[in-house]
């Protein structure tokens, strides 16, 4: 059996291999497709589970910490009602009951109403609404790197593999790989100090220039692009060298296949070769392995949403924690977990579309 | 000996080794490079020189706003990044490679919900998850630390180690001992495990890199444990004080480069290792 995916850094990827042992009344792309969405599924609520119990296993009372607060601030001073009014609380917050009464209504709070309860935060509104407002701007980050850094890596690297032997693309392909292992927040820590304190070019922070309305209007857009850069920059040169390592990889073990050779017997132009030959055979994995590199950007941008100040999830995630409000903390991880399985199995289903291999019965 | 092929055929295992070599050695003798550099003075004790000194040829990378010599302190603060690293990498290789390798070699339903796991597991941001562990763990020693961090970099090296098995126990050699009947101990002790170090070696250097970088995910954030000085502290503290609108470069550079090299210097080992030990790799370069 022919693997239609060599994945260089994880080995054996069989997720896009369809199971042509077991084949039922379903072609054989519907039931990779319903098989794909189960697995989905499965994790989903896997993932969801488990973040419930993480939470959980947290030590102390986020309601008794909330209500000492509120009475240190004087919205209470009827200190005797403590015991009720964190009652009261706790109800609110869906942490009565035991605990399998607590798990059934969270997971149907989460799955059906996206529900994530009050934040601690800014309380009475609810978690979702702060996550909601956050999460635009993390999904503009995190998607303009990454589609950003995949096609200029996955070009270069075509090229790269494609004139191995020359000087430059051995000394660009160690150059590659150093920066490829440096992480995105060093990266953005050195552009910001670069490029927006000593040379001020860039914003040093923010998502758009404070004195602007936030609207579709050019001026706004502009500001938002001029503000995004840095981070956007960072997260995707570290993406882009390790698209162009493992891309010039594939292309140079497709350069020593049979089929190669021939066409080149056949005369066809280089042109034609690279492209249709090279390129597409190449870049296929690389959508399969998009995926899998997603959770580390994801997790990286926390952390560059921290240094710039960036109004997304991240900053949000690290505000809740510092005010240990576990009901926004909880709904911004449970968010990017949902968020980067169903890019996952986004990347999944177009997969058989695109690549014939994996549509095909053999 | 195996290692000494390597360092010469490599020269991204060579310079992996030599760059983490030079980071142990600084670290393990730190307390002697620092009395060299400012000789019997505390490096902690605030206030002995200037504040906010520039580099200068008594203080190669200037000094902090408490008037403390910036190289003496973050030679104070590699040997904790050091061990968080080493230590997390350590048990969660051991942790991956009982996963990986009981895994492969179980098969079946077994293996079905123990790689799912470990994809779920990569797949998922993690860092994330750690943040929040961090910041209701604050009490925690540096193997405590470094324990907690493992339980998230354990799956690289399942991954790595279970694929490994799996291509293993196909080989002619493991098929005559199984159909001699020996037992699965000393199949997975003589035929495999020699095979599996550099797998092991691999899975050690993925891991003790992700230990750490989630280790200065944590210190940034502000949520160091009490008591803990790494290069990810002394990073948040240059921030902190504003080294970056203040232009003072040395403050963030020289934990970040430390930290850089630190990580560097791991990839190129388990890429060196990767390169040499995985046929298909070869020629590739």
């Amino acid at each position: 059996m022919a693997l239609p995916v060599e994945s260089i850094e994880h080995g054996d990827d069989e997720r896009v291999v369809l199971d042509r042992s077991r084949r039922g009344f379903l072609g054989p792309v519907a039931s990779y497709y319903v098989r794909r969405i189960a697995v989905f599924l499965v994790t989903l609520w896997g993932a969801i589970s488990a973040s419930f119990i993480f939470f959980r296993l947290i030590p102390g009372d986020p309601i008794q910490a909330f209500v000492t607060q509120m009475e240190s601030q004087g919205r209470y001073s009827a200190s005797e009602q403590t015991q009720e009014i964190a009652d009261h609380y706790r109800q609110v917050f869906g942490l009565d009951g035991n605990i399998v009464e607590q798990y059934f209504r969270y997971v149907e709070r989460v799955l059906f109403h996206f529900d994530f309860g009050p934040s601690l935060l800014s309380y009475p509104l609810p978690a979702t609404d702060l996550i909601l407002r956050a999460l635009p701007w993390t999904l503009g980050l995190v998607g303009a790197a990454t589609l950003l850094g995949w096609v200029v890596g996955v070009f270069l690297g075509t090229f790269v593999g494609w004139g191995r032997t020359s000087p430059l693309a051995k000394w660009v392909t160690n150059l590659s790989l150093g920066i490829s292992h440096i992480h995105a927040y060093f990266i953005a820590l050195l552009f910001v100090y670069v490029f927006a304190y000593w040379n001020p070019i860039f914003p040093t922070s923010g998502a758009y220039d404070a004195s602007l309305e936030p609207g579709w209007n050019a001026e706004f857009i502009l500001s938002t692009i001029r503000h995004g850069a840095l981070p956007v920059m960072a997260t995707a040169l570290v993406g882009a060298m390790g698209w162009l390592i493992t891309t010039r990889a594939l292309v140079v073990t497709i350069l020593g296949e049979d089929y190669l050779t021939y066409a080149t017997a056949k005369g066809l132009p280089k042109r034609r070769i690279l492209v249709t030959y090279v390129m597409r055979n190449a870049w296929l994995p690389q959508v399969a392995a998009l995926g899998i590199t997603l959770g580390n950007v994801v997790g990286g941008n926390v952390l560059i949403e921290n240094l710039f100040r960036y109004p997304g999830l991240g900053t949000l995630l690290v505000s809740a924690i510092t005010t240990r409000d576990i009901n926004t903390a909880q709904a911004v991880i449970t968010l990017l977990i949902i968020f980067v399985l169903t890019a996952n199995l986004i990347i999944d289903l177009i997969l058989p579309l695109v690549d014939p291999r994996v549509r095909r019965d053999h | 000996m195996a290692v000494m092929k390597i360092i010469r055929s490599s020269g991204q295992f060579r310079f992996g080794i030599t760059v983490l070599t030079l980071l142990i050695v600084a670290a393990l003798a730190h307390e002697w490079l620092i009395s060299l550099l400012i000789g019997d003075t505390d490096p902690r004790q605030v206030g002995a020189y200037g504040i906010l000194e520039s580099p200068s040829r008594n203080h190669w990378l200037g000094t902090d706003p408490y008037g403390r010599d910036w190289l003496a302190m973050n030679l104070l603060g590699l040997p904790s990044s050091l061990a968080v690293a080493g230590i997390a990498g350590i048990i969660s290789t051991l942790l991956g490679a009982i996963v990986g390798f009981y895994s492969g070699f179980a098969g079946g339903r077994t293996d079905a919900i123990l790689r799912t796991m470990t994809d779920m597991l990569l797949v998922i941001p993690t860092l994330p998850l750690i943040l929040i562990l961090g910041s209701y763990a604050r009490g925690l020693s540096i193997v405590e630390l470094a324990l907690v961090l493992s339980a998230f970099s354990w799956p690289f090296a399942a991954r790595v180690i279970r694929s490994q098995v799996l291509s293993l126990r196909e080989r002619p050699y493991v098929e005559l001992s199984r159909m001699s009947d020996l037992r699965n101990r000393h199949i997975i002790v003589q035929d495999i495990l020699p095979n599996m170090l550099p797998y092991l070696g691999i899975g050690l250097a993925t891991s003790s890199v992700g230990a750490a970088f989630a280790l200065v995910g944590l210190t940034i954030i502000g949520l160091a444990p009490s008591g803990v000085l790494d290069l990810g502290t002394l990073l948040s503290l240059a921030l902190e004080w504003g080294a970056l609108s203040l232009g003072k470069w040395p403050l963030f550079f020289a934990p970040m480069t430390l930290l850089i090299l630190l990580f560097l210097g791991a990839a190129f080992i388990s890429q060196g290792l990767e390169e040499f030990y995985n046929p298909r790799l070869q020629g590739r370069r």
